[in-house]
């Protein structure tokens, strides 16, 4: 009988790696959020820039920060999740502060950006993308540092 | 377009995203069953994007039409990254992949129909 769920999976849940498995699915939410934050920022400053330039501007901003994101994630190594990490605190911050902005002062925001009010028109997922994305990338350098300890000592 | 067509939408992609997280809890990667209930979204997005289409060509607008267009063209696009990309995983996250895809789709479609009934200012 064909497996019609699909066939057994191969491991690698544990696989300390952002190109595979878990970390995968993190990769495929940044894409959609780089996509759509890209998507809305180049139609905001192409139509409308003199509305509300600073908005507009945090929509382009947020969006380089998940396309860095992304790449990074995507990429894996070294380099790559040191440039998520980085990403993902930029963008952690903010949310918070654009999140607090947007409700401390309305009238410079007078239309919504991915972070206004911590991410609400986007379900709250870019309040907690960063922190996932940021657990994640801690999960992975723990797996490192076991793997380091229990690797057995490289022949001199 | 059409709000029942909005719903059957998302009644499917809601039945993609299931598939896609049960694979992932049984351990197992994508199957025929994940193809064939894509393949049924793709299809009510594809009508969908049918009937848009004649109703834009009939002269019908929503007031942001470049923000629609873009909606219109990339919710057809998802389910397709999706299958795609659940396909090359190995592992059993493939079934989340795709039922993120399916999720933003059923999020998209009721955006699109948002900006399609706004009225023009």
């Amino acid at each position: 009988m064909p497996d019609r769920l699909g066939a057994p999976a191969a491991g690698g849940d544990a696989a300390g790696s952002t190109a595979r498995g878990p970390g995968r699915v993190l990769v495929a939410v940044y894409g959609t959020f780089a996509l759509a934050a890209g998507a809305r920022a180049a139609v905001q400053l192409a139509t409308q820039f003199d509305e509300a330039p600073v908005a507009y501007l945090l929509s382009a901003f947020s969006a380089v920060v998940y396309v860095v994101a992304t790449v990074g994630l995507a990429r894996g190594g070294r380099t790559g999740r040191r440039t998520a990490a980085v990403a993902c605190v930029v963008e952690l911050v903010g949310v918070l502060v654009v999140g607090t902005l947007s409700l401390a002062d309305r009238a410079a925001f007078p239309d919504a950006t991915v972070w206004s009010v911590y991410g609400q028109g986007y379900g709250f997922v870019p309040l907690a993308l960063p922190v996932l994305g940021l657990l994640w990338l801690r999960h992975l350098a723990e797996l490192d540092r076991d793997a380091e300890e229990t690797a057995p000592p490289s022949p001199a | 377009m059409s709000t029942p067509l909005v719903a059957l939408a998302t009644v499917v992609a809601l039945v993609v995203a299931a598939l896609g997280g049960l694979s992932t809890v049984l351990r197992r990667r994508t199957g025929l069953a994940h193809l064939v209930a894509a393949g049924v979204l793709e299809a009510v997005l594809l009508v969908q994007l049918v009937v848009v289409l004649v109703a834009l060509a009939g002269g019908e607008r929503p007031p942001e039409t470049a923000t629609f267009l873009a909606y219109l063209v990339s919710v057809v696009l998802v389910p397709v990254a999706g299958v795609l990309w659940s396909r090359t995983e190995p592992t059993r996250w493939a079934g989340t992949v795709l039922a993120v895809a399916a999720l933003v789709v059923s999020v998209m479609v009721w955006r699109l129909l948002q900006l399609w009934e706004a009225t023009g200012a």
